[in-house]
């Protein structure tokens, strides 16, 4: 499924991204990136990213391209399985959130919420390949 | 009065173009202006307030600008942008697509070493090196940023134009039980799958195992 | 007032090898032109975006009875199609699959496979069947069946090297595609086998 929301992503990264005029601010990497997060937090944050994108994100990213449109579906629905996999992960103790994580994602919902919600979750979409390359780097 | 009146024509198509994540930012001098075109260029970190001047590409007349140093980290995002001057008039920022050095780099094909015996031929592959800031620095092998990388290796028998495909995750591969005296032909190509990359094929290298004594 | 338009009939899914095609049976309207089109809806939009519908434009007011949904299937969740007739301005009803579809239960049919001998190298060709598909390749000297082995082939560029062979024995050779998206594989082609020195293929 990521190698899948990956090529979902790559076709419409710069329709999406283009769409975002906001340089000055980051939904995930700033100020704190994604990559300093600790080991044992990443399985947490992932599962909470995962959450965030399908309970917040995609059901604001409507376009009026019918190509992006069914891009960022196919990314929503591939979405679903890895977060439903997380969630397994979680219900078996194996994906434990601390207070390390919880302060990272308070630290995203803020970013988040900094922005009107058409902005946010454009730009939130647009970040796909930060989440991505962090969850690939982490393995 | 002195102030710069910015209806020059705008640099065009000004863009990243990487390899081994040597990135250097491009354009085409504005449409119509003919010599004398100077440019400035600047750099911005995604999602970090405050765009940076370049000094070295201050006042250039060139089309080009390195930045790798500038986007050496490639946990980061940047953009960047270009505007032009000509006597007295200036053009707009023109701005690159938001560049992900990870997924927008383009990579070498392998080094190929290729060696032989009477009826074998081993292959040495060598990844191409992340490109650094000076020869003193320790060297990073593409090899360290792409973990999933494997090689696609492709051996031609010469005489009978026979084509052999191969994919190896370690760097070396030995091919037993060839004919002696024969010319083979080797080409390799560099592979990732998450992020998506491949490289070009290298150039065929070959190789004769040695005659029946 | 203008007749109702038949909503489309007998809806169904032909899925082979991960490639997923809607059809249905033509509405027939006394010489007039019918055209179709087709919305589809994953699982996300039904729990998440207010149970919305997503037009396919390749198949938006199309004449033929049928639509490659491939490219919009592209997920392991269920998903919900529909059709509708379009004559003129007027318009049918949905006509909707009944029951869902996931690509899960797509037919995975063995890959075309030939097996090469060439002087003492083991080699095997395989069919390309698109960036989905894998094939796990057993062989194994004839008679030595509990001593397999395995090669997963990702790359199917041409001809792929599997191991060198020694003189004498049949080396047999058979291949099945594997689906990681859905997690699932194929039959088994038919076994191959083949002798060094230039032995060609030789059907079992």
């Amino acid at each position: 499924s990521v190698t899948e929301i990956r090529s979902g992503f790559t076709a419409i990264k710069a329709n999406i991204q283009a769409r975002d005029p906001i340089r000055t601010l980051s939904i995930l990497s700033h100020p704190h990136s994604l990559h300093k997060v600790k080991l044992l937090d990443r399985c947490c944050i992932t599962h909470q990213l995962f959450n965030f994108y399908v309970d917040k994100v995609f059901k604001h990213c409507k376009t009026e391209d019918s190509f992006v449109n069914r891009k960022i579906s196919s990314i929503a629905n591939s979405f679903l399985i890895v977060k439903r996999k997380l969630g397994q992960c979680q219900e078996q103790n194996k994906c434990l959130c601390g207070q390390e994580s919880a302060e990272k994602y308070k630290q995203i919902l803020a970013n988040y919420e900094g922005l009107n919600v058409t902005s946010a979750a454009i730009k939130s979409l647009g970040e796909l390949d930060i989440l991505l390359d962090w969850v690939e780097k982490s393995g | 009065s002195g102030e710069l009146y910015c209806s020059l024509p705008n640099p065009r198509n000004v863009h990243f173009e990487s390899i081994n994540m040597k990135n250097v930012l491009h354009w085409s001098a504005p449409e119509g202006t003919g010599d004398g075109v100077l440019y400035k260029v600047k750099y911005s970190v995604y999602g970090v307030g405050k765009w940076i001047r370049k000094p070295e590409c201050r006042n250039i007349n060139r089309t080009w600008c390195d930045l790798s140093n500038e986007t050496f980290d490639y946990e980061e995002q940047y953009y960047a942008s270009v505007k032009a001057f000509l006597n007295g008039m200036c053009s707009d920022w023109m701005e690159t697509t938001r560049f992900n050095p990870l997924t927008d780099t383009k990579i070498d094909p392998p080094m190929v070493n290729v060696s032989s015996t009477e009826k074998s031929i081993s292959i040495l592959l060598t990844a191409p090196e992340k490109w650094k800031r000076s020869p003193e620095e320790e060297s990073v092998s593409l090899l360290q940023v792409y973990p999933g990388l494997q090689y696609n290796i492709s051996v031609l028998k010469k005489k009978t134009k026979k084509r052999w495909w191969f994919s190896v995750s370690n760097n070396t591969l030995v091919v037993p039980w060839l004919e002696p005296g024969t010319a083979y032909c080797v080409s390799a190509q560099i592979q990732v799958t998450t992020p998506l990359l491949h490289s070009g094929f290298s150039k065929e290298y070959c190789v004769a195992t040695l005659k029946d004594k | 007032e203008d007749a109702l338009v038949a909503a489309p009939q007998n809806i169904s899914i032909l899925s082979t090898n991960m490639k997923h095609f809607l059809t249905w049976s033509p509405v027939t309207v006394q010489g007039e032109t019918v055209k179709y089109s087709v919305e589809f809806q994953g699982e996300y939009e039904r729990e998440y975006a207010n149970e919305s519908w997503i037009p396919i434009c390749e198949c938006s007011l199309i004449t033929a009875t049928v639509c490659n949904i491939t490219d919009d299937i592209s997920a392991t969740v269920a998903y919900n199609l529909r059709v509708r007739a379009d004559v003129g301005a007027r318009r049918s009803e949905w006509g909707t699959l009944k029951g869902f579809f996931n690509r899960i239960t797509t037919s995975l049919t063995p890959p075309l496979m030939k097996v090469i001998a060439d002087g003492y190298h083991l080699l095997v060709e395989l069919e390309d069947m698109g960036p989905a598909f894998q094939f796990c390749v057993l062989y194994w000297k004839k008679g030595q069946e509990s001593r397999m082995q395995q090669k997963v082939v990702e790359e199917v560029s041409s001809v792929v090297h599997l191991d060198t062979m020694e003189a004498g024995p049949d080396y047999c050779v058979k291949a099945q595609t594997y689906v990681e998206a859905i997690n699932r594989s194929s039959s088994f082609s038919q076994t191959q086998c083949v002798r060094a020195e230039g032995g060609t293929s030789m059907w079992l």
